[in-house]
């Protein structure tokens, strides 16, 4: 469009918007202590990581190093590698905090602080306009919170990385799955959007964390109960798949002689008769094996290793939509809120 | 140029009105006074001309014919909201600065020789500072983006009488430097009646009175006489509140011969814009307005 076709009126002709980098700095000084504390919490687990790791990683080359593996002295050597694997596993569970923390402390206090304490009218009528105003904070922060989850995940990968060589977990267990790759970025970045859009909603600062802090939850439970299995029609195998690459069993059922599916009960009633050395074996397959000498089949359905990533894109895929929809829909309602 | 012009206006919340059929044109280069009961709808009209609020029905134009919220009506209207909120976790300069980053025009030096006259330490955090100090540092930040229109939604309400002076003083001294617009809502009538030359009384949502202070003055007198004697509405002459003891009435009027003797037996007396206001705001039904005048290019509005 040219000039010529653009009457310019009065008043409105030609005012450059406000430049980013200022918006930006904006951001940086009023959410500086929040990014800090994001810093402080991920830089010191960062730092537990890198010193675990490099322990772990040395146990590790003494157990990959050891000959003859399954020896008496391989056994001792070995040990402090299966302690470290123990506390890793703590360590693990404790994690899965970090993206919820992130959305109720950096998310949701964004905008319910502003339209609580009602700053928003002195920031929503200043010259640049709310919409830069809101598009600033979120982008920024939004982009900050997701590339240090993202860096964090990967020293958390590099840190695990013995205990997978190892065959101690699959890489598609459940509280490991959403630790690595693209997802503990993606679940980081769905918490503070989902805390955005509470605080816009509700208006008000502890609420709005409460709610984020439930929501989130909420979503990470029901992905890994129910949904993430559905991402790929499992395999299906005759017994167990095979420990050697260690799948993630979905289910298992078994089939009785009369070819339907046998329920608990009759499991249990079958076994109940088995001879004493059999009900009281440690070894899982011993029961596996009378059962399947009375016509009962095991059969397992699993994800196998190999989809991992692919997993991790249809996961991580979902979540950065819900998330880029969670933060247009504040975004918007910044805009029309009248 | 109007600074504010409105047709029609009306904001619903849910389903009660706070601001209803509110048509009115607020010249520039006055000092405009807005007063009203609590509720009548006066932080509604002024969100509305800020841009916070989008009109339910009617239209609104500010600085001439720009629409609230757009880029230059942004840059033209200066607006301290009720409560004067800003970033009270952030220390003064900061909040300079801030502020700075969010508008195309700042006056760092203007912000800050202002600061300095009032002896509010850039160093301190907003929230430290008292009432009066908090007051001027939103109009410090208002001003130093040089508006056109500087809009302030109860400045006074907080303050205690000394900093209610100094404020003002704060608020005529712009006026007089850079000649910008006020348009203020407040209940301090007296304040009010130093500094404005335009008043708009707001009531139940609708405009009741409007007009430049001086006119209105001129146009109101208060007759005392005999309450035993009935003095009637006519043409040249409107009984806005009438009071009165057993001996004595007292009867605000409005006429357009303000010079002409007042009728038998009773006295003619000037009346303050105090007692002017708080006639009509005991009563809500009474109304002066300047007569129908279209709204100046009323249809360049809507674009």
């Amino acid at each position: 469009m040219t000039a010529l076709t653009a009457p310019g009126r009065p008043g409105t002709a030609r005012r450059r918007p406000v430049p980013w980098p200022r918006l930006a700095w904006v951001t940086w000084r009023q959410h500086r202590v929040a990014l800090a504390g994001v810093a402080a919490l991920l830089g010191g687990l960062a730092l537990y990581l890198l010193i675990m790791g490099l322990k772990i990683h040395s146990a590790y080359l003494a157990v990959a190093s050891c000959h003859p593996a399954g020896s008496a002295v391989c056994e001792v050597t070995g040990r402090p590698f299966s302690s470290y694997y123990h506390t890793a596993q703590e360590m693990t569970i404790l994690l899965h905090v970090i993206p919820v923390l992130i959305g109720v402390f950096v998310g949701a206090p964004l905008l319910a602080r502003e339209l609580e304490t009602g700053t928003f009218r002195f920031a929503w009528t200043q010259g640049c306009g709310r919409l830069r105003w809101v598009v600033a904070k979120l982008a920024l922060l939004a982009i900050a919170v997701t590339a240090a989850a993202g860096a964090f995940s990967l020293l958390f990968s590099w840190y695990y990385q013995p205990f997978f060589a190892e065959r101690f977990d699959g890489v598609l267990a459940p509280q490991l799955f959403d630790m690595r790759g693209v997802d503990f970025a993606a679940w980081a970045l769905a918490a503070f959007a989902i805390g955005a859009i509470a605080g816009v909603l509700i208006k008000r600062t502890v609420p709005a964390m409460a709610a984020s802090l439930a929501i989130w939850t909420g979503l990470d439970f029901g992905t890994f109960l129910f949904l993430r299995k559905h991402y790929q029609a499992p395999l299906v195998v005759k017994g167990s798949p095979s420990y050697n690459n260690p799948p993630w069993v979905t289910s298992q059922w078994y089939i009785g002689p009369n070819g339907a599916t046998a329920n608990q009960q009759t499991i249990r009633n079958v076994i109940a008769h088995a001879p004493a050395t059999v009900r009281n074996s440690l070894n899982p397959n011993a029961a596996t094996a009378y059962l399947s000498a009375h016509h009962y089949t095991q059969w397992s359905a699993y994800q196998p290793e190999i989809r991992f990533w692919h997993f991790q894109l249809i996961e991580g895929g979902w979540l950065l939509l819900l998330s880029l929809l969670l933060i247009g829909a504040a975004i918007w309602l910044v805009r029309r809120r009248a | 140029m109007n600074v504010i012009e409105c047709g029609g206006l009306g904001k619903r919340y849910h389903r009660a009105w706070a601001l209803r059929d509110c048509t009115v044109a607020i010249p520039g280069g006055r000092v405009v006074a807005l007063v009203g009961p609590n509720g009548a709808g006066k932080t509604t009209l002024l969100h509305l001309a800020v841009g916070l609020l989008a009109p339910t029905a009617g239209r609104i134009s500010v600085l001439g014919r720009e629409q609230p919220g757009s880029p230059a009506a942004l840059d033209g209207i200066g607006f301290v909201a009720q409560d004067a909120p800003l970033y009270k976790n952030l220390p003064v300069a900061d909040m300079l600065h801030v502020t700075r980053n969010l508008n195309r025009r700042w006056d760092q030096q203007h912000a800050q020789a202002r600061l300095a006259e009032l002896g509010i330490p850039l160093a301190k955090k907003v929230g430290k500072l008292s009432g009066g100090q908090q007051a001027q540092l939103a109009l410090t930040v208002a001003l130093a983006r040089h508006p056109q229109l500087l809009v302030l939604d109860e400045p006074l309400a907080m303050l205690d009488p000394l900093a209610r002076h100094d404020f003002m003083a704060g608020v005529m001294a712009a006026v007089a430097e850079e000649g910008i617009t006020v348009v203020l809502s407040s209940h301090a009538l007296a304040e009010l009646e130093r500094v404005a030359d335009y008043l708009i009384v707001l009531a139940r949502g609708r405009v009741q009175v409007a007009g430049e202070v001086e006119d209105l003055l001129a146009t109101h007198r208060t007759f005392t006489g005999p309450a035993s004697q009935a003095l009637d509405d006519s043409e040249r002459l409107r009984v806005v509140h009438a009071r009165g003891g057993q001996a004595q009435a007292h009867l605000l009027v409005r006429t357009d011969r303000p010079g002409q003797p007042p009728p038998g037996g009773w006295e003619s007396h000037p009346v303050s814009l105090e007692e002017l206001v708080l006639a009509y705001l005991r009563e809500p039904e009474a109304a002066a307005l300047p007569g129908p005048r279209p709204l100046r290019d009323a249809t360049a509005m809507t674009s």
